[in-house]
């Protein structure tokens, strides 16, 4: 009897899963405590009331000409400096991007299972030694990075591109050593049955077999580096938030609304691409 | 095969002619290629400029002196002196630094998690049709017309809540509001439920159709399918992704407070304007240690959800 009790047991009321979703909301209450907030506090003052609703309203409107009375002499028409500067933020991303992926790959061997399969035990240190080094990257945000950078080196465009090209290679490693030990592995060892060397089958067996999957996975990358490149321009950069800032402060909302319409229309864009390029090399 | 040895040149080249070709993909890699070329040698990214020797005295006043603990500047390296040091900014700074991060984290997702439940079914392409689950061509007509409209406006308010960086959501919050915690919270449940609300609306349109549809012609509602099926038979997906979401808030948490909000952020931009880069390294330290909790937190709730 109290074997079949303990095999049959009916299904609690409650679960794991309402377990979960219970303690969400109990550490989202303890949150709100610990944080001393109060619904009152969403409510804007005079002065912010005023912004919010200005703000707000250009979303509809957004800028086509500088607002402002007074423009500096020389300075291009307003859609071209949007344009320059959606321009500029797609090349920090691409050359950060670039990097990553340069540094992103071999790393991302180097800690996957499917490299040091059927290699010396004591290699294997080497793996933890790059996944401990991926990891560490990994959780120093790229505006982190790029405050050290400030601190350490001034303000240079390439100290940005390498701020945010740190954490992106650790992430793209991460994900892409997982996805090379999810590759099917029965080409790689067919090779290996008929004589190829483990670096043959790797190359040749292994890696195509996941390209596919590292392509799309990559591309998706780019979409989240374009933003990261974007918010960079907060510390001085001359990418989309720098204008942001700057349009923000002078209290033209409407420019910030058209910054802030190129940067979505530029997401909608990659996003559309991204999902086609996913249709034809994972589907 | 031996034989056959002669052509294989021959065979190879013809296999390579007949292997599958996308113009689209060519298209793509020749796109990242030229443009990734143009980015480096645009003059935009000073790489050159980074190795003048102004920099590099920077840096080695940076790396020699700055970064050292204060009170060891001038006693010379101790292990007392850097605890003594390290736990004296602990207590009057890291700890509670540590925790508002964690709670501002918290807190954004789990609101981001409850605006995605609440849109989900809104964006889910299959349950707003005309009649869900039993027509083939739920989107034609007037009124099915009306009901694809109704997702993909909702879809695209949702790619516009997550278009937008959090950290612009929070200079603009910070505006407006002033600087509490809310800034940040608001921020991070915005961008959020804008990624959030996308992905339950994919998990729940990929569901299997069969039991949607059995409920559809017992007479159910959309409402009440959304209640006693799609958010029971989604939930396994959507705990993953929350958790996924859970360790990106706790990173951007952190960040959001450089604006000015009381989080780990706040006191690394306060160290850094002041020029103690001494603690503005062992801040950031102690931001790596809480993405790492948040990190093992996820991990744990989604293996804990897996098990069930």
């Amino acid at each position: 009897m109290a074997e079949r009790h303990g095999r049959m047991r009916p299904p609690s009321p409650l679960g794991r899963r309402g377990a979960t979703l219970l303690t969400i909301v109990a550490a989202a209450a303890l949150a709100w405590w610990a944080l001393d907030l109060s619904l009152a506090q969403l409510v804007p003052g005079a002065g912010g009331a005023q912004i919010a609703s200005e703000f707000f309203a250009g979303a509809l409107r957004p800028a086509l000409t500088y607002q402002g009375d007074w423009i500096p002499p020389g300075s291009p028409p307003f859609l071209v400096t949007v344009l320059v500067a959606l321009g500029k933020t797609l090349v920090f991303a691409a050359a950060a991007m670039s990097l990553a992926l340069v540094f992103g790959l071999p790393l991302g061997v180097l800690a996957s299972d499917a490299w040091w399969r059927r290699r010396p035990r004591w290699t294997r240190t080497l793996q933890v030694a790059v996944r401990t080094g991926i990891a560490l990257q990994r959780s120093v945000h790229e505006l982190l990075w790029a405050v050290i950078f400030l601190a350490a080196l001034g303000l240079n465009t390439f100290a940005a591109v390498v701020a945010i090209a740190l954490p992106y290679a650790g992430t793209l490693a991460k994900v892409f050593s997982e996805m090379l030990d999810e590759a099917p592995r029965n080409t790689a060892e067919a090779l290996r049955s008929v004589g190829a060397r483990p670096l043959e089958a790797f190359l040749y067996g292994l890696l195509p077999r996941a390209v596919p999957d590292l392509a799309a996975y990559a591309f998706y990358r780019f979409e989240c580096s374009v933003r990261s490149s974007a918010v960079l321009g907060f510390f001085g950069y001359p990418t989309l938030g720098y204008h942001l800032a700057l349009s923000f402060t002078n209290l033209h909302y409407r420019e910030v609304w058209t910054y802030l319409y190129a940067l979505i229309a530029t997401s909608v864009v990659l996003e559309a691409w991204s999902a086609a390029l996913r249709r034809r090399l994972v589907a | 095969m031996i034989a056959a040895g002669t052509n294989t040149k021959a065979e190879v080249a013809a296999l390579r002619r007949a292997r599958p070709k996308s113009p689209f993909l060519r298209t793509t890699a020749i796109v990242i290629v030229a443009f990734t070329t143009y980015a480096w040698f645009s003059g935009e990214i000073e790489v050159g400029a980074l190795f003048r020797a102004r920099r590099l005295e920077n840096l080695e006043r940076f790396v020699t002196r700055d970064i050292v603990p204060f009170p060891l500047r001038e006693q010379g390296l101790s292990v007392g002196g850097a605890v003594d040091w390290a736990g004296g900014l602990m207590r009057e700074q890291g700890w509670k630094a540590m925790l508002a991060t964690l709670w501002i984290s918290v807190l954004a997702i789990a609101l981001a998690g409850a605006f995605a439940l609440v849109i989900m079914p809104l964006a889910s392409g299959s349950l707003m049709t005309r009649e869900p689950y039993l027509l083939r061509d739920g989107t034609r007509g007037v009124e099915g017309r009306a009901w694809r409209a109704l997702v993909l406006a909702t879809r695209f308010g949702l790619i516009f809540l997550r278009a937008i960086p959090e950290y612009a959501w929070a200079f603009v919050f910070l505006a407006m509001l002033g600087p509490t915690a809310w800034v940040a919270v608001l921020a991070l449940a915005i961008h959020n439920g804008g990624i959030l609300g996308r992905l339950y609306g994919d998990t729940v349109e990929n569901l299997e159709v069969r039991p949607l549809r059995s409920l559809r012609m017992l007479g159910a509602t959309r409402r009440q399918i959304s209640a006693v099926a799609l958010l029971p038979l989604g939930l396994p997906r959507m705990l993953l992704y929350f958790f996924y979401r859970f360790e990106t808030c706790v990173r951007e948490a952190t960040v959001l407070g450089l604006l000015g909000v009381i989080s780990l952020g706040y006191f690394i931009q306060e160290a850094r304007a002041r020029q103690f880069y001494d603690e503005m390294l062992l801040l950031v330290a102690l931001g790596v240690v809480i993405v790492l909790i948040g990190d093992l937190v996820s991990y744990a709730a989604r293996a804990w959800t897996r098990r069930a």
